[in-house]
């Protein structure tokens, strides 16, 4: 990465965490205001950490750099069913209980590997949609973090202009293009 | 007092009333305040002005809050618009909420509407075809409805003359079933929709040509004059375009007319009904209701057009009551609010291409891909159902990303710019038949907040809809099977009535004054200085979009309206 684009990026945490009186916060509460689903912090940091797991910071922004958790919540809180919110929550509480009784620990004190291979087992299983492995509010509950942080991502600023560029106005359009071999 | 108030009349007189400033009635206040005459527009909703009131138009994906997904709320407390394709936060504000304008549906009906000024038209899908004989001896053929008073001879000029200002795109393809026009440079077909085209033209002497749409490919001084340049290729026209790349009211008729000085915008003006004078033996004017103040006021013109949209002309017509005509204005035949239809656009297909992956497109097609008109019982009836339907056909290569899989390698994937094999996939827009049994009415009891009757709603899908969204599943089967297309798949899903928002008929045209409500001018049998040129005249509905045919219609009977003023058969 140039440093033109760290600057870019730079500037983007910074903006992100302009918008989040995160000092100002009441301790044990979420960091956003919800209306229809309760959040304590200690949820907001769950759902933090399983994004930051899906879209981890490498060389390039993560979830918790570009607030996809915040986007997770919010969408779940204003644009899903009452059933899944609930299912949500319930899922959440199972999927808190399964990590503690699997790994004797919190997901947010495992550390990276292990969350990565906590995640993966429930998306591999998501392929077969019969699987009884994991309880269906807890596969609810998985489906929207991951739905959403890379809804989130893929359509966030940052994913729009540095990764794959989207233009309000093409200007043109060629009804045959070429395939060019993709410079890798 | 007395001189006030004769002021004050004289301030409510025009020489024009025009009814609704969508699509054709800002047609008519600008073929009116071309010609000189003083002309009122209402609009029962608030006004948008060009650019000014587009929002959203310049937005990126990331700035809308839910990255244009509706929120939950609003979509569960509007189940009707919420069907609607273009219900979206960039467009929401530009539909009519369910609770906002309540209908009673006697059938389901999905009433997708606009109010605001321009209607519609600054959501249509611009696509624009024109009518052949074969659209307008439909019903004189096949034995249902009226013969339709008019040939495309008739309306052909007229289409010329909407074209030219409107600008559509579109190549001269030479076919009797869809007349060529006065065409900007067509967006061309890409490379899997140009194979098909070859393909199903010697395969099956059938046709797929490059959609025509209201697109400026290449703005010619008209449109310049109007303000508007070049299509940028956005396709995000249903937030107002910037560029007045589309046609609109908005962007292209309305602010015509102003700038003429001959035309008074009143929006905020719900039309309650027209005034017919039993002495004089015609219409006087019109009586509104000022949305804001609740005011009732009253207007007063030598012709009225009336151009409320489809469903919203029958109810000012059915609530236009007198002495003379007890059941709505016109309504001698008995006919007002019957032979309802709509479009039967209840299946789409699609299937993936192996061939051609040497090629894909750049940038995005205004026209949406090809267009494949009416191929079914063209000549003569050749099948077990009546009439036929158009399709869209398009063909698009996706980018293959995977959302397998969490951390870095997720990530790679969701960058990757890998394209997929290509993605073909096809509509039907069927034609549907007008019947009797098909009707709007006023309720007896409920009113809107205006004093108006709630409009019923009555029209459903029958046997003949059935045997054609069949036929189109097993044509375009068989079309996609034969040119090496894979995993086709057929989806009919079960829409109600309402969606194609094609809504037409209920004051139809006919020669005979028994059975139909305009004769061949979109004039009233009954009152000649009244006329309607929006949905509400259709005889039949044919398959081919209709704005433009009601963009003709609307041009042309203000011509004629016109001439009659100017012979004082209209006074």
């Amino acid at each position: 990465m140039n440093r033109r684009t760290v600057i870019k990026n730079l500037a983007l945490i910074i903006g992100g965490a302009a918008i989040l009186p995160s000092c100002m916060q009441e301790k044990g509460k979420a960091s956003i205001g919800l209306k229809n689903i309760n959040i304590d912090a200690d949820q907001e940091k769950l759902i933090g950490d399983m994004a930051e797991t899906i879209i981890p910071k490498t060389t390039t922004p993560g979830a918790k750099d570009l607030q996809l958790h915040l986007f997770v919540l919010k969408m779940v809180d204003d644009c899903c069913t009452k059933k899944d919110q609930q299912d949500f929550i319930t899922g959440m509480g199972q999927f808190t209980d399964l990590v503690k009784k699997q790994n004797n620990r919190s997901f947010s004190d495992c550390d990276a590997k292990q969350r990565e291979e906590i995640l993966l087992a429930i998306d591999k299983d998501r392929k077969d949609p019969k699987s009884t492995t994991y309880p269906p509010e807890l596969k609810t509950f998985y489906n929207l973090v991951k739905g959403q942080t890379v809804n989130g991502y893929t359509t966030s600023k940052y994913f729009m202009t540095k990764q794959v560029v989207y233009e309000l106005v093409p200007g043109r359009y060629n009804a045959f293009y070429p395939v060019k071999k993709q410079a890798v | 007092m007395a001189n006030l108030n004769i002021d004050s009349v004289k301030e409510r007189t025009f020489d024009a009333i025009v009814i609704g400033s969508g699509m054709s009635g800002g047609w008519a206040a600008k073929e009116f305040t071309d010609k000189g005459y003083k002309t009122l527009i209402l609009e029962r909703g608030r006004d948008v002005k060009h650019i000014k009131d587009y929002p959203t138009t310049n937005m990126y994906p990331w700035e809308f809050e839910h990255r244009g997904e509706m929120p939950m709320a609003v979509q569960e407390a509007n189940p009707v618009v919420n069907r609607c394709y273009a219900f979206h936060e960039d467009a929401a504000h530009f539909f009519v909420k369910d609770k906002e304008h309540p209908y009673i549906q006697d059938k389901p009906f999905d009433w997708i509407r606009g109010y605001q000024v321009g209607g519609k038209s600054l959501l249509w899908a611009r696509q624009t075809q024109r009518w052949s004989d074969f659209d307008f001896e439909g019903p004189a053929r096949d034995g249902f409805a009226v013969d339709w008073p008019i040939r495309y001879a008739d309306i052909a000029p007229w289409y010329s003359y909407v074209e030219k200002f409107a600008g559509i795109s579109g190549n001269k393809d030479g076919l009797a079933e869809l007349p060529d026009g006065e065409f900007l440079p067509a967006f061309p077909l890409n490379s899997v929709e140009q194979y098909f085209s070859k393909h199903v033209k010697s395969k099956y002497n059938r046709h797929v040509i490059s959609a025509r749409c209201a697109h400026l490919s290449k703005p010619n001084q008209i449109h310049l004059d109007q303000g508007r340049a070049q299509c940028q290729e956005r396709i995000l026209c249903q937030r107002g375009c910037p560029f007045g790349g589309y046609f609109s009211a908005n962007a292209s008729t309305i602010p015509w007319a102003l700038k003429s000085g001959n035309l008074t915008l009143r929006p905020h003006s719900v039309v309650q009904s027209i005034i017919y004078d039993e002495s004089k033996g015609k219409a006087t004017g019109v009586r509104i209701i000022d949305t804001n103040t609740k005011e009732a006021i009253e207007y007063y013109a030598k012709v009225i057009f009336v151009n409320a949209a489809a469903m919203n002309t029958n109810l000012v017509l059915l609530n236009s009551t007198s002495h003379r005509f007890p059941n709505g204005l016109g309504n001698d035949s008995g006919v007002l609010g019957k032979y309802v239809a709509f479009h039967n656009y209840s299946a789409h297909m699609s299937a993936e291409y192996d061939g051609l992956l040497e090629w894909t497109t750049d940038g995005r097609n205004p026209a949406g891909g090809g267009y494949i008109p009416r191929f079914r019982n063209l000549h003569k009836q050749e099948t077990g159902f009546l009439r036929g339907y158009a399709a869209g056909f398009s063909a698009y290569r996706r980018q293959n990303r995977s959302w397998d899989g969490v951390g870095s390698s997720l990530k790679e994937n969701l960058a990757k710019n890998d394209l997929g094999p290509w993605s073909v996939g096809s509509h039907m827009m069927g034609e549907t038949i007008p019947k009797e049994a098909s009707y709007v009415k006023l309720d007896d009891k409920l009113k809107d907040d205006w004093g108006v009757p709630l409009l019923k709603i009555s029209m459903d899908y029958d046997d003949n809809d059935a045997k054609m969204k069949k036929d189109y599943i097993e044509q375009l089967t068989e079309m996609f099977t034969s040119a090496g297309f894979t995993n086709i798949k057929a989806e009919s899903d079960h829409r109600a009535p309402g969606l194609d928002i094609h809504e037409m008929g209920g004051a139809r045209m006919g020669n005979d004054p028994k059975t139909s409500i305009l004769n061949k001018w979109n004039q009233m049998h009954a009152v000649n200085n009244v006329f309607v040129t929006d949905g509400a005249c259709m005889t039949s509905t044919s398959c081919q979009n209709p704005s433009l045919t009601y963009m003709a219609l609307t041009a042309r009977a203000v011509d004629h309206a016109v001439s009659e003023m100017k012979k004082g058969n209209i006074a």
